[in-house]
């Protein structure tokens, strides 16, 4: 297989599909079909799991006038493809109609492809397990203290097209490699945990991923209770920062919320959101992202779109339909997100591809340096995931987070609750920090520090 | 599909695997029919509906295992993959360091089929979209909402199971849930309330009276208007009453991860090696369940074939067994537990939860309520996190404040936290009331298998010493 022959079996299939649709005489109709292989290996404290299998199947819309349905089926076979063609119908036919609908994409423009690594259809278990043996090696093995290891080392390829009865057909693919390292390390009675994680669209580095996990682990050892509730400024790391900050981005970019009247930053376009220091993009086109592809999940190219521009909220993210409904073009953001990795069982909406924070000036070491009194916390806290969307509200629990004194990191501390409203956040943002670590998540952020979280033991 | 035909080709697939050196092979196929409407706003956002069929086979050599899968439903696809299977076991298994081989067990051979009065499939789409209107009119007699959305789900299908001691094993899984929400700004404030459960059970479920769209229309349009006026929770250790959706909730996150038997082995959990020690007081008694007298998930079989019986994890506050599969029973020299469960074809087979549940007391809730005192009544959460030395946080999405033994205001969204070893010597009683939910939307996550269909609820749990947290 090369990546030629993948891209023509995915278009292969979506045109077949576009025949039968004609054949039923289904009137418009939208074929998302999707792919992806994927080995995994992991070693859970000497417990190994491993496991292959391709991924596949067709997601169909139906549209008769603006009335829609929508249907799908695993794998690539011709009969579970035609009665998933046949539901769809079956669904239009008796559904209202949805005034927002504006057709599906009718013509077949790509931005370009991000990287592909072919040497990738050539990483296989053997492969896997020798990256693991380096993970490993990494641990120091003397030190009793990590009494627990979990090892993980994956590869992928996929792709998928989109072809719609309108003329529509294009095709999009991407690769992968990661690796993973979790390390449990006890001391009298104490647990403390560590991690840390690489990845690629090729070939990715193995170097010190046992190693950081190993020392976050020790680091976490000889906590001290917090006393008291405190408003206290925080100091978020670089990853950390990037998953706090997903869950706001996530449901304030959301070009459907906003149309729906549900987007809690619904009034604040043009405004001001954030502290002019914060400028936000969304990447969907950067060759070395993971989440990159050429066109979206309804055929529509990828773009960079501005977000925030010096802490002035300048534009939600559409998919075609929602983008429509406010008079705007869609932004290349139509993504069928859910649960399982089988994005061909959901239905386009309007999420971002990749968000950037711009960087800022000062190092992590250099924001925890000008506190006086603070936290700094070096993974998500417990909780934050379930804010309340509508109020921004969140309380979270941290259970390895620091104390920091005049401008040092003193000790770890005990469990404390860390909570704040996400609509606030972002004009309590401190400092920006200089670092931005890439993550595989949809968002990349340097460290920050906030002011005005409630800190409670 | 045709049994005959999804059984024969479950034995040929076992056949490769033996055929490639496994030493044992578990076939199974997948053929789930789920059907969704949501409907926001009276636009239907989204009406969907979903095949995922298809065929996984575990493969076995020394008791390391090796996993594929295929959508395709013919004799070359789902030998492709048990040739797969068995090349990845044998591949692993020098580097397998914890081996879990299993000793054979006779062949079951068995149909499960749960008794359904209105099955969803002999019920046309306007059926179940009414059942959305009639939720989303009850909203608007009660509030003023800026959005309003109903969502209902189905889940149905058929399972089949086929291993190398010759089990043949079929069964139905089904569920229906309905959700109603309601959001409202009003002055600058904004709140939002949702009801709504799902059940093993087929349309009748709306029938019943608290399940109807009426009422629950009614109650997410009345705690909607009730979030615009609350207070902030008094934060610290305090006692809450956790209702049935939290309690269950956090049984299944904080406690129920840490009894699964694959964390045990591996010595990752904080449980392990602790079998007959006193981890909660003696009112603490917590079960996991695949076919319940109070509901749930209907759950007679896992994805090793083994049957579901009752499984008590902790006895009067003793821990008394860990949630198996077959490999881990037996190097734990104990009987599997019928917790190897998997997502669909397209993910091996883990240990998981099944319906995990306080066993009820003999509170009545007004009894519960006097008995806090001072504290808060947590009813609904928003998620839920727990971490793996047995920390867990959950925000309480509706809430009131329990003052002097009475009910008396709605609070803000707080969260409850605390670490559930501590927790088990807290539990002051559970009322005699129960309901188990089987849900439709949500579910378990554990590594990428994510919304595993699992049975929550209980009854409602007096708690002690709960850490209560909140912006001030």
């Amino acid at each position: 297989m090369s990546f030629d022959d993948f891209r023509d079996k995915l278009l292969n299939i979506s045109d077949s599909a576009i025949k039968y649709s004609k054949d039923l005489s289904i009137p418009s109709a939208e074929i998302f079909v999707f792919s992806q292989s994927s080995t995994d290996l992991s070693d859970q404290n000497g417990k190994i799991d491993i496991k292959d299998g391709v991924k596949q199947g067709v997601g169909i819309r139906v549209a008769i006038g603006k009335k829609l349905g929508f249907a799908s089926c695993t794998g690539f076979e011709e009969e579970p493809i035609k009665g998933a063609l046949k539901q769809a119908h079956s669904l239009a036919k008796v559904s209202p109609e949805n005034p927002l609908f504006n057709g599906f994409t009718p013509d077949s423009i790509r931005a370009n492809e991000g990287t592909l690594d072919s040497r990738l259809f050539d990483v296989d278990a053997i492969a896997l397990g020798k990256n693991i043996d380096e993970i490993s090696n990494q641990i120091d093995k003397n030190d009793k203290r990590l009494t627990f290891t979990y090892f993980g080392a994956t590869v992928s390829i996929e792709g998928y097209a989109v072809g719609t009865t309108e003329g529509c057909l294009s095709s999009t693919l991407s690769s992968g490699t990661g690796s993973f390292a979790y390390v449990i390390a006890m001391e009298a009675g104490e647990r403390s945990t560590g991690s840390w994680s690489e990845f690629s669209r090729g070939i990715h580095s193995l170097e010190g991923i046992g190693e950081t996990a190993s020392k976050r682990a020790l680091r976490g050892l000889g906590k001290k209770d917090f006393e008291g509730t405190e408003i206290l400024p925080t100091v978020w790391e670089s990853k950390t920062t990037a998953s706090f900050l997903l869950y706001p981005f996530f449901t304030g970019t959301s070009g459907s919320g906003y149309v729906e009247k549900r987007n809690p930053w619904g009034e604040k376009l043009d405004k001001e959101l954030a502290v002019k220091e914060l400028n936000v993009i969304d990447d969907g086109i950067n060759p070395d992202y993971l989440t990159t592809h050429a066109i979206d999940t309804e055929g529509t190219p990828r773009r960079k779109t501005t977000i925030v521009e010096n802490g002035v909220l300048k534009s939600f993210l559409y998919n075609r339909m929602y983008g429509h409904a406010v008079g705007k073009e869609s932004t290349g953001n139509a993504r069928r997100e859910g649960a399982g990795g089988t994005p061909f069982e959901n239905v386009p909406s309007s999420v971002p591809n990749k968000i950037i924070v711009q960087t800022g000036s000062k190092s992590l070491e250099d924001q925890i340096s000008e506190i006086d009194k603070g936290i700094l916390v070096p993974t998500l806290p417990l909780g934050i995931e379930n804010f309340n969307p509508i109020t921004g509200d969140f309380s979270s629990s941290s259970t390895d987070s620091f104390l920091i004194l005049k401008g040092q990191i003193v000790y770890p501390i005990k469990n404390i609750t860390v909570a704040g409203n996400f609509n606030d956040t972002l004009m309590n943002i401190q400092t920006i920090g200089s670092d931005r670590i890439p993550t595989s998540n949809p968002i990349d952020s340097p460290s920050m520090t906030f002011r005005g979280h409630t800190i409670g033991s | 599909m045709n049994s005959d035909y999804i059984f024969d080709l479950l034995h040929e697939a076992v056949e490769e695997g033996e055929k490639n050196g496994a030493k044992f092979v578990e076939a199974r196929f997948d053929d789930y029919q789920i059907n969704t409407i949501d409907l926001t706003n009276d636009i239907i956002k989204e009406s969907s509906s979903k095949r995922r069929r298809g065929t996984g086979v575990m493969a076995y050599y020394n008791g390391t295992p090796g996993y594929s899968f295929t959508p395709e439903v013919n004799s070359e696809g789902v030998k492709a993959a048990a040739n797969r299977a068995a090349k990845l076991a044998i591949t692993a298994d020098p580097r397998n360091r914890m081996k879990m081989e299993f000793i054979e067990r006779p062949a079951i051979k068995d149909k499960a089929v749960p008794i359904i009065k209105k099955h969803p499939k002999d019920y046309e789409f306007q059926d179940k979209l009414e059942l959305l209107k009639r939720g989303t009119i009850a909203i608007k007699e009660n509030v003023d909402a800026t959005t309003i959305q109903g969502q209902y789900g189905e889940f149905y299908g058929e399972k089949y199971f086929v291993n190398s001691e010759g089990s043949e094993i079929y069964w139905v899984p089904i569920v229906v849930d309905m959700r109603v929400r309601a959001d409202i700004v009003e002055n600058g404030k904004r709140a939002t309330a949702m009801d709504g459960m799902g059940q093993s059970q087929g349309l009748e479920f709306f029938d019943q009276e608290r399940n109807s769209p009426e009422v629950v229309g009614a109650n997410a349009g009345k705690w909607c208007k009730e979030q615009l006026d609350v207070v902030s929770a008094p934060t610290g250790k305090q006692k809450v009453l956790a209702g049935s959706t939290l309690g269950g909730v956090i049984v299944h996150e904080s406690f129920g991860h840490l009894s699964e038997a694959d964390f045990v082995v591996t010595g990752m959990s904080p449980i392990a090696d602790r079998l007959g020690e006193k981890l909660g007081n003696d009112l603490v008694t917590i079960i996991d369940e695949g076919v319940t007298p109070y509901g749930g998930w209907f759950f007679p079989y896992d994805d090793q074939g083994t049957k579901a019986g009752r499984t008590v994890i902790v006895e009067n506050g003793i821990l008394k067994g860990y949630l198996h599969d077959r490999g881990t029973a037996q190097k734990m020299n104990t009987e599997p537990t019928a917790n190897s469960r998997a997502l669909s074809f397209m993910f091996p087979s883990i240990c998981r939860m099944k319906n995990t549940y306080f066993e009820k007391g003999d509170l009545t809730e007004e009894e519960a309520i006097e008995m806090v005192g001072d504290g808060i009544y947590a009813i609904s959460w928003r998620g839920g996190t727990a971490s793996f030395d047995g920390n867990f946080l959950f925000n309480c999405s509706r809430g009131y404040l329990i003052e002097k033994g009475e009910v008396t205001k709605p609070i803000k969204t707080a969260s409850l936290s605390g670490n559930v070893l501590e927790l088990l010597k807290h539990v002051e009683g559970t009322t005699k009331n129960m309901i188990l939910r089987g849900n439709f939307f949500g579910g378990c996550g554990k590594g990428e298998q994510f919304p595993l269909p699992v049975g929550m609820g209980g009854p409602e749990v007096v708690m002690d010493q709960v850490l209560v947290g909140g912006a001030q």
